[in-house]
């Protein structure tokens, strides 16, 4: 197929993963694309999905950032594959911002012994917006670190999906996803952790955490664990909830406004998972875009 | 300076203050002691202005202005402050953020310049020190992790920062040890001043050794009870409330 080709699909013959498919159950794609048209720009979408778009190798103790921002308002699907080589570290940091576009990012990496994948995701949704991350360590001793934040505001779904399988021993897994939904919007985190059986001695911790800001907000989250090898740390926590009332009216009773005791507290929550380390100019721009959101722009 | 008029609060739909009437005169430190279930506490969340506890009878004015009709910060920016009995953790907000964020919000309600954080800071340190509250746990979030007596501590940093004119000490010396409490009491009488009152909530005539009260007054099932001056709280550590209780 050639770049910038159009591709028309009928709705019912779409190669695109339907809400009959597990992992796409909170992601109803057929509910937000046009009726019979898919418009592929560079490369066709099945192509795109399956991962033949971009491929990285990060060669062995080599360092690689990748920044990937996701700003378009219209059909932008994104696929990206990466093997990171012994001792290499592949990080990639995701800036999704607010659109009413349908946005699908999928990354696959592959993990040779002893190499490391970090990705920090910040997604604030949009009509429907996927960042889908599969993880395969292959080698032994490799090391995954996958930290998000998602906000959903009005009219906003933001989903992050991920699966790790940890096949080699050895491995560690950190991940800390936190979000946020206002009323109509929906966040939603899918998050399997796969531990083979041979893989001995993985150590894999796996957290999610969402507040519900406002009546009508919406979370969907389903956490997995599955082990097949026996001598393994695996360890996961999952909450959805409001802010703690009795810190709300603390902060309120020493003269905060709700509104800015709210502000603090939510953003205190979040920035929990983002992590200290990112480049600082990054760092700071999703800090502001935090702010920003939590001041009512989006 | 703070007018408790005929006060009812209800809480969960149960009648808890039942005719609350109480006057406290700007430069003078009152004492309520009283039983487990008396209402103590239900007062200091009333008067505060917590969801929950809500004023079904009477009226409360602090500088004769209606204290009930306001939103909790109001009047917290109006100088009103509580020590709570069971101080909360604030995950993730560092305490000088808190702090600072508490300070100018009550300015700008009041119209004053709001203060620099450098201006903050040195203000908060010095007290701080006073409190033997380590620069480290300024930095850390605001009692997260800390023991009963470092949040009890923190609670007098944060009064004396905001320096109100009526404070409220509900049971601030429960879970103190000796030492603490002196801390803690020295910081409570570095702001008695004519311009201030202060009402001091406590099960034990022992905080009334360091905090010397004008009045003490005694509540039973919701009401004051009996009035009197710092002997009062003597007699009761003596005879306990039985005698109230009987009559109640």
């Amino acid at each position: 197929m050639n770049a910038g080709s159009v591709t028309r699909l009928r709705a019912e013959s779409t190669p695109l993963p339907t809400r009959r498919v597990e992992a796409w159950k909170y992601s109803d794609l057929a509910a937000v694309l046009p009726d019979v048209t898919l418009v592929a720009g560079a490369g066709s979408v099945i192509e795109l999905l399956a991962g033949h778009v971009e491929r990285l190798e990060v060669a062995s103790g080599e360092s690689v950032l990748n920044v990937d921002r996701f700003t378009s308002g219209a059909l932008e699907p994104r696929a990206f594959s990466a093997t990171v080589a012994a001792g290499g570290t592949l990080t990639r940091i995701v800036i999704q911002s607010a659109s009413n576009g349908v946005l699908l990012g999928h990354i696959r990496v592959r993990l040779c012994a002893g190499a490391t994948f970090r990705q920090f995701i910040y997604a604030e949704g949009a009509k429907l917006a996927r960042m889908e991350t599969v993880v395969t360590v292959e080698g032994e001793g490799a090391t995954v670190e996958l930290n998000g934040v998602y906000l959903a505001g009005r009219g906003r779904h933001a989903d992050l999906t991920s699966i790790v399988e940890h096949m080699q021993p050895g491995g560690v897994t950190r991940q800390l996803i936190k979000g946020a939904a206002r009323a109509g919007g929906r966040g939603v985190f899918q998050g399997k952790i796969l531990v083979a059986a041979g893989a001995q001695h993985t150590d894999a911790r796996q957290n999610h955490h969402a507040l519900l800001l406002e009546d009508g907000a919406e979370v969907f989250a389903k956490p997995e664990l599955e082990i097949h090898a026996d001598d393994v740390q695996c360890a996961h926590g999952n909450t959805v909830g409001g802010l703690d009332a009795n810190a709300l009216f603390y902060m309120r009773s020493r003269g905060i406004s709700e509104t800015e005791a709210r502000a603090l507290l939510v953003e205190a929550f979040l920035i929990d998972a983002v992590p200290d380390d990112l480049p600082a100019d990054l760092h700071g721009e999703i800090l502001s875009r935090i702010r920003a959101w939590l001041g009512g722009a989006p | 300076m703070l007018e408790i008029n005929n006060l009812h609060v209800a809480v969960g739909g149960a009648d808890i203050l039942k005719g609350l009437t109480l006057t406290v005169p700007a430069g003078e430190v009152h004492a309520i002691m009283g039983p487990n279930g008396a209402g103590k506490s239900t007062l200091s969340y009333a008067l505060t202005g917590r969801a929950g506890y809500e004023p079904t009878r009477g009226g409360v004015t602090l500088d004769g202005v209606d204290l009930l009709a306001m939103e909790p910060e109001e009047r917290a920016a109006k100088g009103l402050f509580l020590s709570f009995q069971y101080p909360l953790e604030i995950p993730g907000v560092p305490t000088m953020t808190f702090l600072k964020a508490a300070l100018n919000a009550q300015r700008k309600a009041r119209g004053e310049a709001e203060m620099s954080a450098t201006e903050i800071l040195k203000l908060v340190r010095a007290k701080a020190e006073d409190l033997r509250i380590t620069p480290d746990m300024l930095k850390r979030p605001l009692n997260v992790g800390f023991s009963g007596g470092e949040k009890k501590r923190m609670e007098i940093l944060q009064m004396l920062v905001l320096a109100p004119r009526f404070a409220i000490l509900d049971e601030t010396d429960s879970g103190l040890d000796i030492d603490a409490l002196r801390i803690v009491a020295d910081g409570v009488n570095a702001l008695r001043s004519p311009e201030r009152a202060m009402l001091v909530i406590t099960h034990y005539q022992r905080l009334l050794d360091y905090i010397r009260p004008d009045r003490v007054h005694v509540l039973v099932d919701g009401a004051i009870v009996d009035t009197g001056g710092p002997e009062l709280a003597l007699a009761l550590e003596e005879g306990g409330y039985d005698k109230y209780l009987a009559a109640a």
